[in-house]
């Protein structure tokens, strides 16, 4: 669905932000992207959408070449929610706001009316369907670029940053609607630091570091790689350095803490 | 040592606004204590930073009653000139918070407002630059640093003023972990070094457990817990007012609800693990 | 877009020109301004233009003067065709054009090479009140945040599937509603977090506030500066008095 071939990219200031990067994920899957800032993480996302072009290497989504298609002809398939609902908000009301894409990606009508209703309903947005956007809380505005997202219908969605300021309760609805995604066969990839946050979905990890990949695979192999950790100054979920720390290491680190709870029991018997 | 801020039966309301921001909060803060303050966007934790300051009254005006003290001193009879050299704020958005072209400058802003004479105000923008360790950075331009440089810039401002209070707005919300670590060490070494006392605003409590003192948390404009990191966390309130409770604590009630571990204090992954050896033996 | 980036935000260098004093650059830049004035033929017009690449090669920021001459050159053509329509004289349309890419560039010059903090300096020079130094010093600070706002804004749009490339002249200023909207929001919202931060940090508590920078002009930049207005005046006795009167 989305594949990197040996994609190098430097900015402006000469700074390599991608080098030689390598990727495929295909559709179905569950992604997380981490690393520090400046690791490259958001430039590789701007690549998925032809927002930045390869300096050497392809970018292919869905068998097109970003180089020869439009941002908003791949955005049709693949979503992205930056980081900023502020930098996107613009219409006088939230309904007005969320057929903008629909519009611009051509659905007629009645889809439109029928999608608007979709999404306001699955975030808890319908009170404010007449309300202008700017006037949201931090919080109500994140779920609002979603909504906007989820709302055409795209293939693959990219969150970046998507827990950034959220509390616990508005986590674990995001956490909720990643999982809906995922099992009605869209493709999530997630580009985050909060690492405990991801940690329970047991996603394949991609780590970055200075433009390059680290590290590829699914998470419980790849959070268990200290070396690798280290080097990209990721932190490991605390769940998994408990697990390391017992005398008798599970196979399987735990993936919350439930299944830590379970094995405690079993073990003590 | 005296409560370096005070509050007492505080209520706030904008003007165009129906309800109260802040309800009938009190909170009493001694010098050098660092406070956490928690809870649930538009619970009022912005508002009440704002009457600390003193942005409300002297910038926002509204309904308000009560009081606030900041070194036995109201904060509504105060000018902004004094609450200035008291309180420190450092806002959340470092950008918007560093107005001149070079760092050393805008360290200095403050001071310059005060009509600081050139060689104090010299001696403290280097002892702030030293505090921060951004020495090296005395001459760029803000926009050729990282946030996290920038958040120091913004931090070596209002520390250059040598408040005896500083308030910091989610510091943490744009920074990776390891950044982040290290701005907390850097809060409990300031804390140490300057006896200054603190007041953050955060949501992930993971990382500020290590310094706090304190975790208050707010809903709806009112105090709705309050207690020692371990006292919040441990108990069962806090997740209802969005807390994020780390995972290892999570393990570590679910333990202590089966009998396999006293609760004697927040314990870190690799705490929790020896514990749980050392009481299976 | 990224050309006006290009002629006029500050970008710190090294160069003998870029440690003048601010003073002097704006009076090279000034007396460049008022020489293309004074330009009555395309050979003065083309000695003017050579004299400012000359000078942007010593502050070694020939290649963005000459991106910018180039752009700007584009411009003017619209110049150059509303004055044929309208004179049917291809001398003076043309020598009009090129007026304006010099005029241009001629500012250009100053702000590529002249920091904030330096037009600051300039400002308080002229005794203009502190509020109005100050809202304009924080505005140019502002301006390369805003550039990359506004790129992040773009980048937000274009993933909705606005398309800023297609389209009738109608549709594109249509299509910049959703650019303007949220870069006018945003900085009201950073106006407002900026006044908090002024407040916060005592500005306006003190009348005459004092500087941690103190600036010195050295001799080289009273040299320069008497220079600048030594040819000057060569110049234009020399357009008016030397050669006989061209087109204008």
């Amino acid at each position: 669905m989305i594949e990197f071939r040996d994609v190098s990219y430097v900015h402006q200031n000469g700074v390599k932000a991608l080098d030689g990067v390598s990727l495929r994920i295909g559709s179905a899957e569950i992604v997380a992207i981490v690393g520090e800032n400046g690791a490259g993480k958001t430039t590789l996302v701007k690549h998925v959408t032809g927002l930045l072009k390869p300096a050497t290497g392809d970018v292919v989504v869905d068998g097109q070449d970003t180089r020869k298609t439009s941002t908003a002809a791949l955005s049709r398939k693949v979503g992205v929610a930056f980081q900023n609902p502020d930098h996107q908000l613009f219409s006088e009301s939230v309904e007005e706001e969320m057929s903008f894409a629909l519009k611009n990606f051509g659905f007629a009508p009645e889809l439109v009316e029928q999608r608007v209703r979709w999404g306001l309903e699955l975030f808890g947005l319908e009170e404010y369907r007449k309300s202008s956007p700017l006037v949201l809380s931090g919080g109500e505005k994140k779920r609002l670029t979603l909504a906007c997202i989820l709302a055409w219908d795209p293939e693959v969605v990219i969150l970046d940053e998507p827990t950034v300021g959220q509390d616990s309760i508005q986590k674990e609805k995001l956490a909720g609607t990643i999982r809906m995604l995922t099992s009605s066969g869209k493709t999530v990839v997630l580009v985050s630091h909060d690492i405990e946050f991801l940690w329970p979905m047991q996603p394949r990890v991609v780590v970055m570091k200075g433009g390059k990949i680290l590290g590829d695979g699914p998470a419980p192999e790849l959070m268990q790689d200290k070396r690798i950790l280290e080097a990209a100054r990721v932190a490991q979920p605390q769940l998994v350095e408990f697990g390391e720390c017992l005398r008798e290491r599970p196979e399987v680190p735990f993936a919350d803490p439930l299944e830590a709870r379970r094995w405690v029991e079993k073990s003590s018997r | 040592m005296a409560d370096i801020l005070e509050i007492t039966g505080l209520s706030f309301r904008y003007p165009d606004s129906p309800k109260k921001a802040v309800s009938d909060f009190s909170l009493s803060v001694p010098e050098e204590e660092i406070v956490v303050l928690a809870g649930p966007s538009g619970c009022g934790k912005s508002t009440l930073l704002r009457t600390v300051n003193g942005l409300i009254p002297h910038m926002y005006t509204g309904e308000y009653s009560g009081n606030v003290k900041v070194g036995g001193v109201e904060v509504k009879e105060s000018t902004m000139r004094d609450l200035a050299q008291k309180v420190g704020f450092l806002f959340q958005n470092p950008e918007n918070q560093i107005f001149m072209f070079t760092v050393e400058r805008d360290i200095a802003f403050g001071l310059e407002n005060l009509g600081v004479p050139r060689a104090e105000m010299r001696d403290r923008v280097d002892e702030a630059m030293r505090l921060l360790e951004i020495g090296d950075l005395a001459l760029r331009a803000p926009h050729e640093l990282s946030d996290g440089q920038k958040q120091r810039v913004a931090l070596a401002g209002v520390l250059a003023m040598k408040p005896r209070l500083v308030i910091l707005d989610e510091p943490t919300s744009l920074l990776d972990p390891r950044t982040a670590a290290e701005l907390v060490d850097l809060v409990g070494r300031l804390r140490r070094e300057l006896g200054t006392t603190f007041v953050v605003v955060e949501h992930r409590l993971d990382l500020l457990v290590k310094v706090a003192d304190r975790i208050v948390v707010m809903n709806e404009g009112r105090k709705a817990l309050e207690g020692t990191p371990e006292a919040v966390l441990f108990g069962d309130e806090a997740e209802a007012y969005g807390v994020t409770i780390p995972s290892v604590t999570r393990l570590q009630k679910m333990l202590a609800a089966d009998g396999r571990l006293p609760l004697t204090g927040l314990l870190s992954p690799a705490e929790l693990a020896r514990a749980l050896e050392g009481e299976r033996r | 877009m990224m050309w006006l980036s290009g002629g006029f935000i500050f970008r710190r260098g090294t160069s003998v020109y870029h440690r003048l004093d601010p003073r002097a650059k704006l009076l090279v830049s000034v007396l460049m301004f008022a020489t293309t004035l004074l330009v009555r033929s395309l050979y003065e017009l083309a000695g003017v233009l050579a004299f400012m690449i000359a000078v942007s090669a010593v502050a070694m920021v020939l290649k963005r003067v000459a991106r910018t001459m180039l752009f700007t050159a584009g411009f003017s053509v619209v110049i150059f065709v509303l004055n044929f329509v309208f004179t049917r004289n291809l001398e003076t349309s043309l020598l009009y054009a090129a007026r304006f890419v010099a005029i241009v560039v001629s500012t250009s010059l100053f702000f590529i090479t002249t920091s904030p903090d330096e037009l600051e300096q300039v400002m308080k020079t002229f005794r203009l009140p502190r509020d109005v130094v100050f809202a304009f010093v924080t505005a140019v600070r502002f301006i390369p945040v805003m550039f990359l706002d506004t790129i992040q804004i773009m980048d937000a749009q274009k993933s909705r599937g606005l398309e800023l490339e297609k389209g009738n002249v109608l549709k594109r200023v249509r299509n910049m509603i959703p650019i303007l909207i949220p870069l006018v929001v945003n900085s009201v919202v950073r106006s407002g977090e900026l006044a908090e931060a002024m407040e916060s940090r005592a500005y306006g508590a003190v009348p005459k506030p004092t500087s941690l920078v103190v600036y010195r002009t050295r001799t080289t930049d009273k040299l320069v500066a008497v220079a600048a207005v030594v040819l000057f005046v060569l110049t234009a006795y020399s357009f008016y008095f030397v050669f006989p009167a061209q087109i204008l």
